[in-house]
Formats: structure tokens, sequence, C-alpha cells
């Protein structure tokens, strides 16, 4: 399937027939600044370079205003050069054209990242029609030369006849009234001459009216005129006859087209990019993926630490009663399994509560003087501790409230969370290092997996707002 | 080209048609007066189909002859330039051949004929092939493309070409 002939001929087609195509109306004044001829020839250049494209992509590659272009293009739509496709589609929808644009590796676009719109917009595709371009410019090379020649040969005119005695004019609707019984002439009403056709008498040079030497001219001018096409096009006719017998370049609708470029694309491209096409791929349904959750899951997972708290705090307090289990981990199946699975939990856990025994001592000594303490730190130092302090407290708050479950429910577990943070801020400062620095990771097996779980749990809640996005889109 | 339209005549009856078969009468007198005219505007009437109602009869001073408004359906076929139409060859000449299509006189110059295919003259003149394969003579059958027509208020004529593309002879009754 080599596009190079195709792309030849779509040339020579633009150059040939719509070289001095404007798409303005013909009231508007042509000024030099308005006149856009040669456009046409631009555009299906443009054309030539690519497969489906986006409207406004093209449009921005061509530094066009896209309504020029889209002017531009539904004039060769109308010429059957060009199919087109409009469909609303998300910015999600778009991306996927992005990305199957990507995967063609034409190297010549980048997949822009559209801004995330629920919105639905119409957006438009196009692409040239080779199969039916061949047609076209066929056909008309085909209507061109029969015009010409009809005209030339006097074809689907009225035959006149003349009368050379009289000079009396007919002309073949007369013809029921000239023929005569006895030969096969017609005859003149008048004088009952003979008469003769005009042409044969135009051939015998008689009475030069000027109307008839108009009318020889006017063969002249078409004869030169079809000579002359035959050689201007002659390059054009000869692509056509070279491009007769190869496949044409077939890249049927944008669905299917995406659907295949994407698929193509996608053991061609790195694993960075390939995230996407693999979406697209399997994704035709736009944007109703379910495959979203890798990427989604990353998002989470950065504000996991600010949701989480109140999540945590409810699941805590739902589950408080059981003690000192971790309850997230239990909640299902858990409840009703042997002790054995259990201690594989709680020595997990350990590790955790460990940690949270260090923070809840150190509460406990800093409660008296966090206060004075607190406005001494930098705030660059916060911003850059504060997640991970966050973290450690929701384990210890888990903890206390795990140790003393009849402390009442969310206010104050709030309450304790706040002079938690400080007194840990404090502590890092002050104390020991060592000890905070053992905290995260000593508790990290088990606190990651609390943090994890916790993600999980707020997945769940944050997901039906997103469930909600995909829907939409 | 074919139409089924309803037109409307004043009729006028003789007395002595008068009685009980007086309809009857009235449309068959319009049968007769009105099938085969061709009027300009409308072309030719081929044939009625149907009354569609009979107006109230006015007695003509003088005469006792009775004149109805008449309306009829009927079909009239007209030609239109660029119809393909399909003819009997009535007469073959030098200037080209003349054809009937039911009511309808066509003639085709010798322009508009194939540039390969020439007169002979003779006992049958007739338009033949280099290579003698088609033949056009009187009672062959063409198709032919109408190029142009005369409508007069009562008479059409055209003038047709069969130079083009699926036009010419489509039964031979020679060959036949």
């Amino acid at each position: 399937m080599s596009v190079e002939p195709f792309n030849r001929l779509v040339k020579l087609a633009a150059r040939a027939f719509y070289d001095d195509i404007t798409t303005k109306g013909d009231n508007q004044p042509k000024t030099g600044r308005s006149d856009n001829r040669g456009i046409a020839v631009v555009v299906l250049d443009a054309l030539t370079r690519r497969q489906w494209v986006r409207e406004e992509d093209l449009a921005k590659d061509l530094k066009l205003h896209s309504k020029q272009l889209r002017r531009t293009l539904r004039f060769f739509e109308e010429e059957k050069l060009v199919t087109r496709d409009h469909r609303k589609e998300t910015a999600k929808g778009a991306k996927i054209y992005s990305a199957a644009v990507a995967a063609t590796a034409e190297g010549q676009r980048t997949a822009k990242e559209g801004e995330e719109k629920i919105k639905l917009h119409t957006h438009s595709y196009c692409c040239l029609d080779y199969a039916q371009i061949y047609d076209v410019v066929r056909y008309r090379l085909h209507r061109l030369r029969k015009k010409l020649k009809d005209e030339l040969e006097n074809k689907n005119t009225v035959q006149e006849y003349i009368c050379p005695n009289c000079g009396r004019r007919y002309n073949a609707l007369d013809a029921l009234r000239l023929v005569s019984p006895d030969d096969e002439y017609f005859h003149c009403e008048n004088c009952n001459g003979e008469l003769v056709a005009e042409s044969d008498k135009l051939a015998a040079q008689e009475g030069g009216d000027g109307d008839d030497n108009a009318r020889r001219r006017r063969r002249e001018k078409l004869k030169d005129m079809l000579q002359k096409m035959e050689v201007q096009l002659k390059p054009l006719m000869d692509q056509l006859n070279r491009v007769k017998d190869l496949p044409v370049p077939e890249f049927g609708s944008l669905q299917a087209w995406e659907a295949r470029a994407s698929a193509a694309g996608r053991p061609v491209n790195g694993d960075s990019s390939s995230n996407d096409p693999f979406k697209s791929s399997q994704g035709l349904g736009y944007g109703r993926t379910p495959m979203t959750f890798i990427g989604e899951t990353k998002v989470e997972v950065a504000f996991s630490g600010v949701e989480g708290k109140e999540e945590d705090v409810k699941s805590e307090t739902a589950s408080s009663d059981r003690k000192v289990l971790p309850p997230w981990m239990i909640k299902q199946g858990m409840n009703l399994t042997k002790e054995q699975r259990g201690e594989v939990k709680q020595e997990s856990k350990m590790d955790g509560i460990s940690s949270a025994e260090f923070s809840d001592d150190k509460k406990s000594n800093d409660d008296v003087d966090n206060k004075s303490l607190q406005d001494e730190y930098v705030k660059a130092y916060y911003a850059a501790l504060l997640k991970k302090q966050q973290e450690l407290e929701e384990a210890a708050k888990k903890q206390e409230l795990l140790h003393a479950p009849n402390s009442n429910g969310v206010s104050e577990s709030l309450s304790n969370r706040q002079v938690g943070m400080k007194s840990k801020r404090e502590e890092d400062e002050g104390e020991d290092d060592v000890e905070w620095e053992e905290a995260p990771t000593g508790g990290s097996t088990g606190e990651s997996y609390k943090v994890n779980d916790l993600n999980f749990e707020a997945e769940a809640s944050g997901e039906e707002e997103d469930d909600i996005d995909w829907e939409d889109g | 080209m074919f139409f089924h339209i309803v037109l409307e005549r004043n009729m006028q009856l003789h007395p002595r048609y008068f009685g009980r078969n007086l309809r009857d009468n009235l449309v068959s007198k319009l049968m007769k007066d009105v099938e085969g005219t061709c009027s300009g505007r409308h072309g030719f009437v081929v044939a009625i189909t149907g009354i569609e109602n009979i107006g109230k009869g006015l007695i003509r001073d003088g005469t006792g002859f009775v004149t109805f408004p008449v309306k009829y359906q009927c079909v009239v076929f007209r030609p239109f330039k660029g119809e393909i139409l399909e003819a009997v060859v009535t007469m073959v000449n030098k200037m080209g051949f003349f054809a009937e299509a039911g009511p309808v006189q066509i003639f085709v110059s010798n322009h508009l004929i194939p540039d390969d295919m020439e007169f002979q003259s003779g006992d049958m003149p007739n338009y033949t092939t280099s290579d003698g394969s088609v033949k056009i003579q009187k009672d062959s059958e063409v198709r032919l493309k109408i190029i142009g027509t005369r409508v007069d208020a009562t008479e059409i004529f055209c003038i047709g070409t069969i130079k083009d593309d699926f036009l010419g002879v489509i039964n031979d009754p020679a060959t036949a």
C-alpha cells in the first residue's frame, strides 16, 4: 500500500483543478489580503502527509483559521476528495485520537493532553479518500474532454440548413416540412431549391458572414483548447495511468483507523506511551473504559494522606468494638478465621503498634510545652514533613483509639490529632531524629499497609465521584 | 414522458342525444374528440381513463346544442429535451432519418448519426457501419435522445441524436 503515487496524483490534481479556487463568496471583493487562492492546494498537500487528522490540529499546523480551513474542507467534501467525520467527544475521546496519531509514529505531531473537560465538543476529522479521488479526477477529465469534443463536433446542436438560391435558413425542426417525396434531399419551401447543411456550406466558404467567421474562430479556439488540455494535463493523466493498477491506500472510517493505528502502534511504542494506546485500543467506547484504574490510583495516593483522616476515623469508630486487631483487615472475611491469621496480622501490626507507642509517649510529653515551641518551627520544614507526619499521626491515633475505644468519636480524635501533630513536630526537631527516622521505617510495613488500605477505602468513596466523571465521558 | 392528469373541456352535445344515455353519449363523444389530439401545453392525449365530473349543461340560444363542462382524467405524452426514447424508423434519406415514438415524429440528422455509419442509397435507403453489422433502415427500432423540441399549439416535433453512449439500433427487422 504505497501512498506515494497517490499523493503525487493528489498534488497534481490540486494544482490542475484547484489552483485558483477561492472559498470566498463571489460577492465579496477580492482584495489582496482576503485573496485566499492557493489555500486549497496547501490544504490538499498537507493532507497527503497525514491520514486522519483533527481539523483543529490541521488548522494549527497550517496556521490557518479553523473556520477558513473548514470552509475549504467542506468544499473538498463536496468535491468528493475528502471524507470527514464529526463526532461529539470529551477531551478523553480526543486523547484516544491523539494516541492513535502518536502510534502512527509520524513524529510530526505531539499527542496533546486535552484539558479534562467533561463537556462534549464536536470534533471534526478529515482524511483523503484516495479511491474516490482517483475516480473523481478521471471523471473530471472525461467530462472536460467530452464537453470540448461535443462543442467541436457540433454535437447536440440543432442542425441548420440553408437554401443556396434564396438564402433562406431552416433548421432541423423544420425537417418534416422540408422533406420531399421525390428525392432524399430537403427542398426550400420558397424556391424548391436543394438545401445544404450549414456546416457543409461553411466548408464551401459561401456567404462569409461575420457570424460564420465567429463560428469558425470558435471552432479554432475549441480545437486549440482541447490540444492545450491534452498537453497540460499530460502529467496528470500519466499519473492516473500509473496509479491505475496499484492498490488504493485505504484508511477506512475514523474509528477503524484509530483502532488499527493504535493497535499497530502498541508494540512499537515504548513503555511510557504504551499506556495510552493500550487504553484506546481497549476502549473504543471512548472514556468508558474501566482500565483507567491504573492512572487514577496514583492520583488517589497523592491526597490519600489528607483524605484518609476522616475515612479512617470512621472506620476506626465503626470497628473499634473489636479491639486490638486492625479493623481494616478484619472487616471482611477475617472475622471468622482462626487465630493463626490473626496472629500473622498482629505480627505485621506489631511494628505499627510499636511506632504508635513511641508517638504516644511523645504525645504525653509534648502536651505540656508544645505550644510555646511550636512557633519556632520553620514553615518550610513543615511543608516537607507534613504528609509523613500526618500518616504517622493517623497511625498513632488509631492506636490511641484502639487502646481507648471509649474515647468519644470524631471531635475528640480530631483534637487529639492536632495535639499529636504538634508534639511530633517538636519531637522531630528537638530530641531524636533516629526515632523519627525509625518510626516510619519501622512502621512502614504495618503503616504502609494501613495507608494503602485507607487508600483503598478512600478510593472506593472517591471513585464514586470518579465514576460519575467517566459516565459523562 | 407520460403524465396522468385531469383536464377540462366544454362538450357541445346535439339535442338528438338527449335521453337516458345522455351521459354515455357525452363520454364517447369526448373520447372521439380528445384522444389522439395534441396540445402544446400538455402534449398528446393518449387515453381518457375516467370522468371526474360533468357540470350542468347550458342550452345554447338558437341552436339547441347543450354545453357540458366535463372534467376527465387522461394519460398524456409529452416529449422533453434530453429524454431518451425508443422509436421506429419511418423514413431514411440523405439528410438523416425520421422516426416515430408513438404520436411523436423525430428527426435525426446525419450529423447526429455516428460517424462510422454511412448513408447507402438504393431501394432501401439505410445507414450502415463499415463492417455492415449495424444497419438503420425503415422499420428499424432505435433508441435516441431528444435534443430539441418544437412545440406548437397543436403539434410537437422533435429532433434527436443517436450519437451517444447506448444509443442506436436496438432491434433490426432485417436480422430479427
